[in-house]
């Protein structure tokens, strides 16, 4: 087990930047997750890591070791891929194997490993089987059991549920936690989900554009973004962004008013506030009224989408509230749940809404 | 002419009706057409092949007589492999000349395909271009530069001359066809091998080779099958000791003029392995190759 450190890493294709200047320090043991959309650089960052890709600039520390030098297999990581990789020619046992035949250890222990790695992902049953005879889940466990078998210092895992389908990868992600509580390897985890980031990370780093916007833990990434990019990323339905102007303490969009919002007088603000955080009231009853654009159930509660204007507002109403396409409704939300916004540097404006009250 | 009434030419139902059974007519007449045509190109391909296993079993005598009527012998089978013929020389050549290519082929089509399917170095495509180039040239244009070449040599009727040409000839050939498989193998596959500890070789022969298996067995019995048939630059660079099947054929010639069921009983034996080995490549190409690698 190891931490890994990144030491102002860049990664340069010709012109384009992949990661820029990547300074990072995941924990021994810990669960760092990269989230962000494609090509934010997250993946880059990992194959570094495994050896995949090497670093234009900048060191990338294993423990105690630079490893910009050291090939991958000397660098003691394990890796599951988006796609698997399995090696669909050869049974399950085989592929579990794999690792340990190429690294020479003696066959009388070879066959115990892989029994207790097959164990740990509940692939007994599926041993003498080619992977393309097991499920997409199943492959997964192979995937998986074969990173485990050898019990590497860090664990690296490259969207390895986005090919499942959506019940079986909620299954598969609390397999994930557990293995992780289990066996304690760091491990770097890189995912769009940010589901699977808020449930399995210890850390998230949200990247976009090859830099961090964000390293915290995830309740901190979700109640305290620090940027207008982790506001809209994190969070399903997205962060509400409204862009208006802070007047004498009153937020102002168009024909929006939220009084009492924060002190003080500024231009090109962007409020955000969670749908979760916004309260669907009769019309008059709340900070404005905005007219029902489209209704949603989703089982758990019904989202309400509402416009004024152009400005559009997300809430989370209760699943028994019924309100009709064109209806006109009420919206209210605490000024303390909601977030301000620099629009043009998209930094976050501390707020202090104590002297407000 | 038939008195209709007029109503029932405007009635709908009976217009569709008509209308279906046009469309009838014509996907039958399509389907017939169909079948006439695919009749007349199996007997243009077909016949010179009925045609040969027929002449194969034929008394001298009846060569030149078109009837289906007369009694199979197998002497001309006998009569080739008689000490005057001796095609089992012959044979025993093109097998040393086909296989030795084969087995020389294989395992250089195999690392050239996986350099220009994976590595990265200058000009890769401009060579991989030229390889495909040269299939583009007709023998005919390099036969004599080979045999001058040759001859300063002094490798002429030798098999080392003729492997190599024949190398020369399938390369390309097989480079091209064993780079599409070998591109079709996710990288995610041999980079998880790079993890789990493989080296580059170690890789190519556990993981790539395997799995491009279909490619290369294909390719490897399509260039069986073009050496063993290989005739122009066989007739030009041997003379008596490696005198290839194909050009063994040629010499079938007496005073009466080609020995017809000779020659047709030689193409027998060339044609019978052959047709085995399509049927082998057939097999290999519907095997597929996603086995279930990503998923």
């Amino acid at each position: 087990m190891a931490s890994i450190t990144f030491r102002g890493v860049t990664k340069r294709w010709g012109a384009f930047v992949g990661v820029k200047d990547l300074n990072l320090e995941v924990a021994d043991q810990e669960f760092l997750v990269l989230l962000g959309p494609s090509g934010c650089g997250k993946t880059t960052t990992m194959r570094m890591v495994a050896g995949l890709e090497d670093p234009t600039d900048g060191e990338i520390w294993i423990g105690d070791d630079i490893v910009n030098d050291v090939s991958p297999r000397d660098r003691d990581v394990a890796m599951v891929f988006q796609n698997y990789g399995l090696y669909p020619h050869i049974s399950v046992r085989e592929n579990i194997a794999y690792p340990l035949k190429v690294r020479k250890v003696p066959k009388s222990e070879v066959a115990a490993l892989v029994n207790a790695a097959a164990d740990k992902v509940e692939l007994d049953p599926f041993l003498d089987r080619k992977p393309g005879q097991l499920s997409g889940g199943q492959r997964q466990r192979v995937a998986l059991a074969r990173s485990l078998v050898r019990t590497p210092q860090v664990f690296l895992m490259d969207e390895p549920l986005s090919n499942l389908d959506a019940k079986l990868r909620v299954t598969m992600r609390a397999e994930l936690k557990h293995l992780h509580h289990e066996l304690k390897i760091t491990t770097i985890y890189v995912t769009q989900d940010q589901m699977e980031a808020m449930t399995l990370a210890t850390r998230i780093a949200v990247m976009s554009n090859g830099v961090i916007q964000q390293l915290a833990a995830p309740e901190v990434i979700y109640n305290d973004p620090a940027t207008l990019f982790v506001a809209g990323f994190i969070g399903s339905p997205s962060m509400n962004l409204l862009p208006g102007a802070l007047v004498d303490g009153t937020f102002v969009a168009g024909p929006l008013r939220v009084p009492d919002f924060a002190a003080g007088n500024r231009e090109g603000v962007v409020l955000g506030v969670r749908p979760e955080d916004v309260t669907v009231t009769a019309p008059g009853e709340g900070q404005f009224d905005m007219d029902v654009y489209t209704v949603e159930l989703t089982g758990e509660s019904i989202l309400v989408t509402a416009r004024a204007g152009k400005l559009q507002l997300t809430a989370h109403a209760d699943r028994h509230y019924r309100c009709g396409i064109g209806d006109r409704v009420g919206m209210r939300f605490e000024p303390a749940r909601g977030y301000l916004f620099d629009e043009a540097t998209e930094h976050r404006i501390k707020l202090n809404h104590g002297t407000m009250q | 002419m038939t008195s209709v009434h007029p109503s029932a030419l405007v009635s709908p139902s009976n217009l569709a009706a008509r209308r279906r059974v046009k469309r009838q007519r014509r996907r039958r007449l399509l389907a017939v057409l169909q079948g006439a045509v695919i009749v007349a190109v199996a007997f243009l391909v077909l016949f010179p092949i009925v045609w040969m296993v027929l002449t194969a079993f034929k008394e001298p005598a009846d060569d030149y007589r078109y009837t289906l009527r007369f009694t199979p012998t197998l002497d001309n089978f006998r009569e080739v492999f008689s000490d005057r013929w001796d095609i089992a020389k012959n044979i025993r050549n093109s097998t040393i000349i086909a296989v030795s290519t084969v087995v020389i082929a294989t395992p250089i089509a195999v690392s050239a395909s996986y350099a220009f399917s994976r590595l990265r170095f200058p000009l890769k495509r401009t060579m991989f271009q030229w390889n495909l180039l040269t299939q583009f040239i007709p023998s005919v244009a390099i036969v004599l530069p080979f045999y001058i070449m040759f001859r300063n040599l002094d490798l002429l009727d030798t098999y080392v001359a003729l492997i190599l040409v024949d190398l020369s000839i399938v390369l390309p050939y097989a480079i091209w066809t064993i780079k599409g498989f070998i591109d079709a193998i996710p990288i995610e596959t041999e980079e998880a091998a790079i993890i789990d500890g493989a080296g580059r070789f170690r890789i190519i022969w556990d993981i790539v080779v395997p799995m491009a298996r279909p490619g290369i067995m294909t390719a490897a019995i399509f260039c069986f099958i073009l050496t063993w048939n290989e005739l122009l630059f066989g007739y030009l660079l041997s003379r008596q000791d490696v005198v290839p099947l194909p050009v063994g054929i040629i010499s079938f010639v007496l005073e009466r003029g080609p020995v017809w069921e000779l020659i047709a009983a030689t193409g027998i034996i060339i044609t019978v392995p052959m047709f085995f080995f399509a049927l082998m490549i057939q097999r290999h190409f519907t095997k597929g190759m996603n086995l279930g690698a990503v998923r």
